[in-house]
């Protein structure tokens, strides 16, 4: 049986002060998710400037519902949906206003430190492929539908366990894995003839 | 060749790799900082006019009654005045048009007329016009 017993929150501190008016509280919450929000919405929207003012929008909407947050799930889920509800609405808007071309989508991405001393650099022809790689990948990304790729994106990019990518989405645990086998088909396929060509 | 679960799983979480350019949540901070203070200064300008118009409200006179009483009946002529009038037709009543067909009388028989006597009068009495 389920447990329906909240969690403890390990930012009900920070948020308690920050609904009472302490702008640096909430600061510390910009600060410890940002980054993590920035990935998230950075890879449903495949655009650096949507991104930013999609966060921007995100931050300021918890920031004027922190008094309507009751805590009945963790601050963590609660603008985890937040972000993901703003973002799914900006898409369908901008689907209707002309239609993202793969053109248009980025593939800006900073690696790592460790990831570079792991080897890449040392080898010019991987480390090209990679790069190459991670942009197909991105665009295979953009073919997923909006669903789907939300859960590639919580499940295998940001590394949420399907238990919580469920409460985030309020859908049932077995229809995150179905969305996930359905979506990894779906890449699979997207990314074949590359694949081939290059491994 | 497909990649498979394991190797397309592999190559996702690079993804997690990425993140924002150096610096980039210190300046997103302050453009957030920033926004909010523009948004605290729009809502008390907009806070401060209701404000002074509640205040004038509140203060004692009768003449700012009969001002406002005149704007706003100033404001109803505009909206009476301005609102489009159409013309008026009178639809013509509908009704049932009857054209009863009038059996002819079999009494009513056409009658014999006399024939008509066209003989020149100097053929005979009958002719003659007598002034």
């Amino acid at each position: 049986m389920p447990d329906d017993t909240p969690r403890p929150d390990p930012d009900a501190d920070l948020v308690q002060r920050a609904r009472e008016g302490d702008t640096r509280a909430f600061d510390q919450l910009i600060l410890k998710y940002g980054d993590k929000l920035y990935g998230l919405i950075y890879n449903m929207t495949s655009n650096k400037e949507d991104t930013h003012d999609l966060l921007q929008d995100v931050f300021a909407r918890a920031y004027h519902s922190l008094p309507k947050f009751k805590g009945r799930s963790t601050f963590y889920t609660w603008i985890y949906q937040i972000a993901i509800n703003m973002t799914l609405n900006f898409l369908k808007k901008r689907k209707r206003r002309s239609g993202l071309s793969l053109n248009d989508m980025e593939s800006s991405v900073q690696q790592d430190p460790a990831l570079v001393e792991s080897g890449w650099e040392s080898d010019p022809e991987r480390r090209t492929n990679l790069h190459e790689l991670q942009k197909r990948l991105n665009e295979a990304m953009q073919h997923l539908s909006e669903s789907h790729r939300t859960v590639v994106t919580l499940f295998d990019v940001q590394g949420l366990p399907h238990g919580e990518i469920a409460e985030i989405l309020k859908v049932s645990v077995g229809t995150v894995r179905s969305r996930l086998h359905y979506a990894h088909q779906q890449l699979q396929t997207y990314l074949q003839d590359f694949w081939e060509q290059r491994f | 060749m497909k990649a498979n679960d394991q190797q397309l799983g592999d190559l996702l979480s690079l993804k997690r790799h990425e993140r924002p350019p150096e610096g980039y949540m210190e300046d997103f901070l302050r453009e957030f900082h920033m926004r909010r203070r523009e948004e605290a200064m729009q809502m008390g300008s907009r806070t401060g006019l209701w404000e002074r118009f509640t205040a004038w409200l509140a203060e004692p006179g009768l003449a700012k009654w009969a001002y406002g009483a005149g704007v706003a009946y100033a404001a109803v002529l505009a909206v009476v005045v301005s609102l489009p009038k159409g013309q008026e037709v009178d639809q013509p009543s509908l009704q049932p048009v009857s054209h009863p067909v009038v059996e002819p009388l079999e009494s009513a028989a056409p009658t014999q007329l006399d024939e008509l006597d066209l003989r020149p009068s100097s053929e005979g009495k009958l002719g003659e016009q007598e002034f």
